[in-house]
């Protein structure tokens, strides 16, 4: 049935040398579609001296094109300066089909305008929630309205998440697929041995910024500590809020029971997890929380906020949910210490690879790509009309 | 498409989970859209409907301020014109003063003693200040013309309307909820440096300290004065704000016939049409909540 075989355009501001949930999910879907017998070229801005043209593993083509970041990586907004380089690469590859990641990349939405322009099929994925109420959130989107007013299909990583899309750029909900993240699971493997039970340690990593709750962190830590006194804390991750955790370890006395590693590069996450023996996560609004996926896979429970796509993202049992309220969150942390006899990493790592699988990820996102270049060719006044009109 | 029924199962060989885990799920595409969807979502749970009078008898402190700036700047055009002289201006004052602190300790439930006497030494410091510093501000704007002070000042005088904290008072009287914020500070700057601007044309040193005291009295003083006055009954803030309106709008009337005109449109337009205007476009309002907010933080963060 899938016989036929594509020349998709991956499009982000977000890529390789950055780390995050969207680099790691262009670079694992490209490899698992190359892997599909599909070519795969991805497009994104120059990084400090990594300019112009590059080979990735299993042959995937990165254009770094020079052209400046200027604001959190994304690449200063030129409406029509994109198009001669876009339109050259879309010609040379002999592209297929446009695929887009990430709400917030001004560089996806300016490819995606002009590879509508010129008549190719258009899939764009969304990695995020946003709200609707303050300034910066109305602003993104009315623009996310305009560039998906025409897109030919959509994906949101989680049902929570297609809600949100649907909601802010009126698109039918027939047109968004539903396909998570996955998690490489031969990468994240559990500690050879099992961890001893006397003393039980709890690993945080994450940024340290608002949204990700570091103050919920600042809270239900000495509260914690208080309880239990067999009970130590790995914190990895910086940023804006790391001098209030750094006071509360000072206030409470707890320097040797919370030990705060810094910036964690993304090769050493996996050894940091298998440290510990539960997963804290505190973000205040998430899509889809890879990080959870990482420690599910090296075999710890995890102990997270309620809040987004987190409750659909593990099976109940691997995970234990509590609302974003130091006190709740506390709750739940003594039911999970009281679960905890009864984990077992590596069943918890098998089950994982059942689960989750980036194959499985690209196989789903294939049929999306088939059904897109199903779908009819537009004239340009039903373009035009759709674009004013926002309609579906 | 393979599928397992059991014997007495229905069409549909399975439900639809909303769950991310476990790959596709059987007999289900991935846009497949469940009757759940967008279950969850909440509209307008936090918009308060609004009636009609609630909105105008709110909207008469707005004009309640508006008259009193007016009333200053009747008595500085009388001032300027020579109509008024400094002794009546300085009796205005003194009455004027002793009638705020009157009604503050009128209103005020719980007025100690100790803070009557905080109040008067610190009028009497403020008082002192200025009329030591007259004489400065006599020759402030000397070599500015005049038409560049009438100018500067109506402006100023605009601003400071425009960004006014119309709900309470700069001037935190005590168990006053929300700290002053930018916005108001600029606005009492405002009205301050254009008291200063009128007062540096007045051709004598009393005439300067007299004017100077008039508007920094109603400026700093008066909106604390009407904010106690409605904390302590709204319907004397009516009464009150009626009789201010139709004090101005006599005098504005015997001064020119335009501006008595433009004053009776504002008026109208701030307790009529804008309370209209906002129930109207308030059907448009649309709210949405769901589980993709934000979580909002029940604590404080203290830094």
């Amino acid at each position: 049935m899938a016989d036929l075989k594509h020349r998709i355009l991956m499009v982000s501001d977000f890529f390789y040398p950055n780390f995050g949930g969207v680099e790691n999910h262009i670079y694992y879907l490209s490899q698992c579609l190359l892997k599909l017998g599909h070519k795969v070229v991805v497009l994104t801005h120059a990084y400090g001296n990594r300019s112009g043209v590059r080979y990735m593993t299993g042959g995937l083509k990165v254009y770094y094109v020079p052209w400046r970041p200027f604001l959190m990586q994304n690449t200063f907004p030129t409406i029509y300066g994109t198009f001669p380089i876009i339109r050259t690469i879309l010609l040379r590859e002999k592209i297929s089909l446009v695929h887009g990641h990430q709400a917030f990349s001004t560089l996806c939405h300016e490819t995606l305008m002009h590879a509508r322009t010129m008549g190719y099929k258009v899939v764009f994925t969304d990695h995020s929630l946003y709200g609707f109420a303050d300034v910066g959130s109305i602003h993104m989107n009315k623009v996310l309205q305009f560039t998906l007013a025409d897109v030919t299909r959509a994906i949101c990583v989680s049902h929570t998440s297609k809600e949100n899309t649907v909601l802010r750029s009126g698109l039918p909900p027939e047109k968004v697929f539903v396909i998570p993240n996955a998690v490489d699971t031969a990468m994240f493997k559990p500690a050879q041995q099992r961890l001893g039970r006397d003393e039980i340690v709890i690993v945080v990593i994450s940024r340290l910024v608002y949204r990700k709750g570091a103050d919920l962190l600042v809270e239900v830590i000495p509260e914690v500590c208080r309880l239990y006194p067999n009970v130590r804390f790995i914190v990895g991750g910086d940023g804006p809020k790391r001098v209030r955790l750094e006071e509360m370890r000072e206030k409470h006395s707890l320097q040797d029971r919370v030990e705060m590693l810094g910036a964690v590069p993304h090769a050493s996450v996996r050894s940091v997890l298998i440290s510990g023996h539960i997963f804290l996560n505190s973000s205040l609004t998430e899509a889809f929380c890879i990080a959870i996926l990482e420690a599910a896979s090296c075999g710890l429970l995890t102990v997270s906020t309620r809040v987004g796509g987190v409750p659909e993202v593990l099976p109940d049992d691997m995970i234990v949910l509590a609302e974003p309220d130091p006190s709740d969150m506390v709750h739940a942390i003594r039911k999970a210490i009281s679960i905890l006899p009864n984990i077992d990493p590596q069943v918890m790592h098998d089950r994982m690879k059942r689960l989750y699988n980036w194959n499985d990820v690209a196989e789903r996102t294939e049929i999306v790509y088939n059904r897109a270049l199903k779908c009819s060719d537009q004239s340009l006044l039903e373009r035009l009309s759709r674009d004013n009109g926002e309609s579906e | 498409m393979d599928m397992n029924f059991t014997a007495d199962s229905s069409l549909a060989p399975s439900r639809w989970r909303k769950v991310a885990y476990g790959g596709m799920q059987p007999g289900y595409d991935d846009n497949h859209t469940d009757e759940t969807f967008l279950e969850d979502m909440v509209m307008n749970a936090n918009v308060v409907k609004r009636n009609m009078l609630k909105v105008m008898q709110d909207s008469v402190s707005i004009s309640q301020y508006l008259c009193i700036v007016f009333l200053v700047v009747l008595v500085w055009i009388y001032t300027l014109r020579s109509t008024l002289n400094e002794n009546s201006l300085l009796l205005l004052d003194i009455s004027l003063l002793g009638s705020g602190f009157i009604i503050l300790v009128l209103t005020e439930e719980m007025l100690s003693l100790k803070r009557l006497w905080n109040y008067i030494l610190n009028v009497s410091f403020f008082t002192t200040g200025l009329f030591v510093l007259a004489p400065i501000y006599q020759t402030l704007t000397r070599s500015i013309s005049s038409d560049s002070i009438w100018a500067v000042t109506i402006s100023l005088l605009l601003l400071h309307l425009f960004l006014h904290d119309y709900s309470g008072s700069t001037i935190r009287p005590s168990g006053a909820l929300k700290n002053p914020n930018l916005t108001s500070c600029i606005s009492l700057n405002a009205s301050i440096v254009a008291s200063v601007f009128i007062a540096s044309r007045l051709p004598s040193r009393v005439h300067v300290f007299a004017t100077m005291l008039f508007s920094l009295q109603i400026f700093l003083f008066a909106p604390l004065v009407t904010y106690c006055i409605k904390k302590y009954s709204f319907r004397l803030h009516l009464l009150f704000s009626l009789g201010l309106m139709a004090v101005t709008l006599t005098f504005v009337y015997s001064l020119h016939c335009l501006l008595f005109v433009l004053l009776v449109g504002i008026l109208i337009f701030v307790n009529v049409v804008c309370p209209y205007w906002l129930i109207r476009i308030q059907e448009y309002k649309f709210e949405i909540n769901g589980p993709w907010d934000e979580a909002k933080l029940c604590f404080d963060i203290t830094d």
